[in-house]
């Protein structure tokens, strides 16, 4: 800068700036990733014919369905300040002991089908709540880092799952649990798209109506102001974790009555999506902030991205690295607005 | 959780044993499970299997070391193992092109592969610091993102399949030669890990690298270059990941786009059972290869006992939770 310039006013806001300004309230009232989700999908109505196919579409909101339900369980770990690592392991030790609970209950009664279902989906259910049980304890009680928790039950789970197949799928399951609750179709959706619905709902309602939601929400917020204010943290950090645990078994249920077999190696790359969209949705890894309606958005956007990628026929090697600047920009733009809100407010 | 919770000064017996345990636990543990084993399979403590393990702990305590350089920040890096991978399938393909064009130099062909190792590690830290120090993007996303991007890299430039035809001599540099009687790994490990011992307790770098994870606040307080250090200990962290990836690349003789599957756990699991705090600033060169050996051993004596891998697994994963209960209760005692 000048000698001259400190005698001159400072510059009157141009036409531009005052654009932008009105572009950035504009986005920041509806949201940046609505914004983007409704872009993403107009483009690709316009211009790629095939994604707009039934059998596209339902493929779509099936990806998409797994993912939300996993997401909003991690979205509720990430919440208290925590993590969960061993959503994959969960999803993998779930689909397991499922197929297999019901295949031995076949076997021994094949006319007794309800009762292997119930059994079976039971015991998938229980795998989800023993680990988010142990994780959430080890954190609450033994204050050990969530990361690490969560790293040590996911190698545990993962090995017992294999250990239960020796990494052979395990088929036998009933038929009516594949075809009329796995691969059903009702009123003309996917039969996931109302149960991770449900979720959804549920997980919003706990978030903004019951004081489950505000605890949980004020614990990663502040541990010790919430303790202070009597608040049963430890309950609490356990429940979100169990919660999120449950979850990802509900998942693990849906993947396998979708497949019709219980697989070790199911999970895929869910947990480190789950997590993605997570901090897409603006979850904050510190704790406190995170809305489950938008995790549901930032989901269906990643599967939607998933599916464009896939119909470009860009090669799968190329769209994790797609992914991995994704996941990182969108923080990084994240963290960059909060430092210019906070500069803001500061001037 | 009541006798972790309240923070006892007295000096009592029960303090003083906790105090001991927490600083010689694992070793006892160590010498405690070799024996155990030694009664099952005698093999364990054969002095051929000794070496065995020497030689195999020089791996995981480069890329223990790695993570740890990283920790101490109060940090992690998770795109450690996908690192690892792309240096090892470009490394082999820089030295198989100019082998394959009539490149007859060897000496030339392998410091061209190595160049390219360093040079992908120091592109990966550049990229995982700078995120991290200036965009302030939290260590996790930002690892997790350079995992992907490497994962895709690595398959890419290979097509997902190992490159072959790794020159003789570079496994022979850096596998199979010795010095002095000593392997070339264990040499090139113990370099290394020399290295960053000195980096840690000689240097301000290295100095500033604890009060940055130990206190952050403070070090930017006390005028401490924080971006530029903190950029820096990624870059160690990737480039000492490089180096690790050569040496197993040398011991495979080929490029493989999964080589660094395991590593990633593996280097932050070593460096927390030796006793770096995941809270930042605790630990040293010594806590990572400690907590390697223990690893190493452990899945050595297991092998031995011809003990399931899936079990194995399940070990390690309840070693994890162990060690870090162990090091809540000695942040406990100090």
């Amino acid at each position: 800068m000048t000698s001259t310039a400190l005698d001159t006013p400072p510059p009157a806001p141009t036409a531009r700036r005052i654009g932008t300004a009105a572009l950035g309230r504009a986005l920041r009232r509806i949201g940046f990733l609505p914004a983007l989700l409704t872009v993403l999908i107009l483009l690709l109505v316009l211009f790629e014919p095939r994604f707009v196919g039934m059998f596209n579409i339902f493929n779509v909101l099936r990806n998409s369905c797994a993912l939300m339900i996993v997401a909003a369980g991690q979205m509720l770990v990430l919440v208290v300040g925590g993590f969960d690592l061993s959503v994959g392991a969960v999803i993998a030790l779930t689909s397991v002991v499922t197929a297999k609970v019901m295949a031995v209950m076949l076997e021994a009664s094949p006319d007794q089908v309800p009762m292997a279902i119930a059994a079976g989906i039971a015991a998938g259910m229980a795998c989800g709540f023993v680990t988010g049980l142990i994780n959430g304890a080890c954190v609450a009680f033994l204050r050990i880092s969530p990361f690490m928790v969560t790293l040590g039950t996911s190698s545990i789970a993962t090995g017992v799952a294999l250990l239960l197949t020796n990494g052979i799928p395990i088929y036998g399951m009933p038929e009516v649990f594949v075809k009329d609750f796995g691969r059903a179709i009702w009123f003309g959706l996917p039969m996931p798209v109302y149960v991770s619905l449900a979720v959804l709902l549920l997980v919003w309602v706990m978030q903004k109506q019951t004081t489950v939601g505000r605890y949980i929400h004020a614990i990663g917020g502040n541990v010790q102001a919430a303790m202070v204010s009597g608040v049963n943290t430890n309950f609490y950090l356990i429940l979100a974790y169990t919660l999120c645990g449950m979850l990802a078994s509900l998942t693990s249920l849906l993947l396998t009555a979708r497949l019709g077999s219980g697989q070790a190696t199911m999970s895929g790359n869910l947990m480190l999506e789950s997590i993605a969209a997570a901090v897409i949705a603006g979850v904050s890894l510190r704790g406190g902030v995170g809305r489950v309606e938008m995790v549901a958005l930032s989901a269906l956007f990643l599967s939607i991205l998933t599916n464009a990628m896939n119909l470009l026929k860009i090669n799968s090697k190329i769209q994790t690295i797609f992914m991995g600047i994704i996941v990182v920009a969108a923080v990084a733009l994240d963290e960059l607005a909060k430092r210019r809100n906070q500069d803001a407010r500061e001037r | 959780m009541s006798e972790t919770t309240p923070r006892k000064t007295g000096v009592g017996p029960g303090r003083a044993v906790a105090n001991f345990m927490a600083r010689y636990g694992l070793i006892i543990a160590l010498v405690v499970m070799e024996a155990g084993f030694a009664l099952i399979e005698p093999l364990v403590l054969s002095p051929g299997n000794l070496l065995n393990v020497v030689q195999q702990t020089s791996y995981i305590a480069v890329f223990a070391t790695a993570q740890m350089v990283v920790i101490l920040t109060r940090g992690f890096d998770l795109s450690l193992g996908t690192c690892v991978s792309t240096v090892s399938v470009a490394a082999a393909l820089v030295m198989t092109g100019m082998v394959a064009h009539g490149q007859g130099d060897m000496w030339l062909v392998i410091a061209m592969g190595g160049l390219t190792a360093l040079g992908i590690g120091l592109a990966v830290g550049l990229f995982n610091g700078i995120c991290i120090s200036v965009l302030r993007v939290n260590a996790f996303v930002t690892t997790l993102g350079s995992l992907n991007i490497c994962f895709g890299i690595a398959t890419t430039i290979s097509d997902g399949r190992p490159v072959f035809d790794v020159p003789k001599e570079f496994s022979t540099l850096l596998y199979s030669g010795t010095l002095l009687g000593v392997p070339a790994p264990v040499v090139i490990a113990i370099v290394v890990l020399a290295g960053i011992h000195l980096m840690l307790t000689w240097t301000v770098f290295g100095r500033s690298l604890y009060l940055i994870g130990g206190n952050p606040r403070a070090a930017a307080l006390a005028g401490l270059p924080s971006r530029r250090y903190l950029t820096t200990a990624y870059v160690v962290c990737s480039v000492l990941a490089a180096i690790g990836a050569l040496m197993l690349t040398a011991r495979t003789g080929s490029g493989e786009p999964n080589l660094g599957g395991n590593v990633t756990l593996q280097s932050i699991a070593a460096a927390v059972i030796g006793g770096v705090s995941l809270r930042g600033g605790v630990g040293g060169t010594y806590s990572a290869l400690l907590g390697a050996l223990f690893v190493t051993a452990l899945s050595n004596c297991m092998g031995l006992a011809r003990i399931d891998g899936y079990i194995q697994q399940i070990v390690l994963g309840c070693v994890i939770i162990g060690a870090i209960f162990v090091d809540r209760l000695r942040t406990g005692v100090r």
